[in-house]
């Protein structure tokens, strides 16, 4: 098997494409060969992120948020608003949007330096022999 | 071993022999992607200065897109990030000849296959909705919190949240089981990964014959369908094996 295979398209879902920056420290930094010999370079730059990546803690924080959201949505199902909740929501909703912002510019950066598709086409490697 | 080295030589992964680049494949720090064989073994390098420090998102997804691309077409042990060698010539007789069987033995097991991620993320609102209307709890516990003023409510909120929390997860645990089911009609591959986000509901890494990628977008589509609005699911891949390499631990040979 040596063809090289093309992304799928269409579908209400995201198709195999080049992945964001947290999908990739997800998977290289702590996945994949490490062989003894090696000079392990250390890394700058990214410490943040990579913790930011992998912590997945239910901490007293994470629960207050989650009350916070449920106290939204239902402010938002049952009640016709008032201006505190409109104010609340928009200064809580600013907030988050922040915070989303900078990741998926994050994101986009890495896009940028992938090239999307196109460029992974050009220079698409290939076997120089038939295997078996 | 050579002192005097002007660059050192990034390694990103071990492939068969009879892999061929086309020119201009950019790796890290816009190094060319060169390869090094040795007997039916190559190595994917290219040269960075040996000051230069690693680990810029660029270079992260250097790596990663190095080895994803090749990883499409051939078999190939990626390496963790951020592995460098001395020269050409230490990657050939260090790395590929010290380790010739193994590494020929690995490659011949991912002859035709890939890996792929499965990510899933709840969204909020639905997956809020769907634990309170399930949990007569959960309504209580907000009921409270709404009749309390913010000071004095802390505690009820931290207890809602936890709830919610535990909820969330114990949704996640059974999704995944569901997806995993079908999962394994593809392939026994498959590495469980731990959420990265507490509104994950599915993240799993597979191994998969190329040939078998349309099934497996046929059963994502599925559960896309299945679970829309509810989850918003992707499929990364093909990419490396990254999830499916281990180790090894050489016995006998010391490699101080």
């Amino acid at each position: 098997m040596t063809t090289a295979i093309q992304p799928g398209g269409g579908g209400g879902l995201d198709r195999p494409s080049p992945t964001g920056l947290a999908d990739v420290i997800d998977t290289i930094l702590d996945k994949g060969l490490v062989i003894d010999a090696y000079v392990r370079v250390s890394l700058v730059g990214i410490e943040l992120l990579t913790i930011d990546a992998r912590v997945v803690v239910a901490s007293v924080e994470t629960y207050l948020n989650f009350a916070d959201s449920v106290n939204r949505l239902q402010i938002g199902d049952n009640e016709p608003k008032g201006l505190p909740d409109l104010v609340n929501d928009m200064q809580r909703g600013g907030a988050r949007a922040k915070t989303k912002g900078a990741i998926e510019a994050a994101g986009q950066k890495l896009q940028e330096f992938l090239g999307g598709d196109d460029d992974r086409a050009d220079a698409r490697p290939r076997r120089g022999k038939g295997d078996d | 071993m050579s002192t005097a080295n002007t660059s050192g030589v990034y390694v990103y992964g071990i492939v068969p022999a009879d892999v061929e680049l086309d020119d201009g494949f950019r790796g890290v720090g816009e190094g060319e992607v060169d390869i090094v064989r040795s007997g039916e073994l190559a190595a994917l390098v290219s040269e960075v200065p040996p000051d230069r420090p690693l680990g810029e998102p660029e270079d992260l997804s250097a790596h990663a897109r190095v080895l994803d691309t090749v990883a499409a077409a051939a078999p190939v042990l990626p390496l963790r990030f951020g592995a460098v060698m001395t020269d050409q010539d230490s990657v050939a007789s260090e790395l590929l000849e010290e380790h010739n069987d193994e590494f020929r033995a690995a490659l011949s097991q991912l002859e035709g296959r890939a890996q792929y991620i499965l990510k899933g993320r709840y969204d909020e609102a639905t997956i809020l909705r769907e634990v309170l209307s399930e949990n007569q709890n959960a309504r209580d516990l907000s009921e409270q919190v709404r009749g309390m003023a913010e000071p004095t409510s802390r505690q009820a909120r931290i207890a809602l949240g936890e709830f919610v929390s535990t909820a969330i997860s114990s949704k996640r645990e059974s999704d995944t089981e569901t997806l995993l089911e079908k999962l394994r009609d593809l392939t026994e591959m498959i590495n469980l990964r731990a959420p990265t986000h507490e509104l994950d509901a599915v993240h799993v890494a597979c191994l998969l014959e190329l040939d078998s990628q349309a099934r497996l977008e046929e059963l994502i589509d599925e559960f896309a369908e299945e679970w829309d609005g509810r989850v918003d699911l992707r499929l990364l891949g093909p990419l490396a094996p990254y999830d499916f390499v281990t180790t090894t631990r050489p016995g006998a040979g010391d490699q101080a």
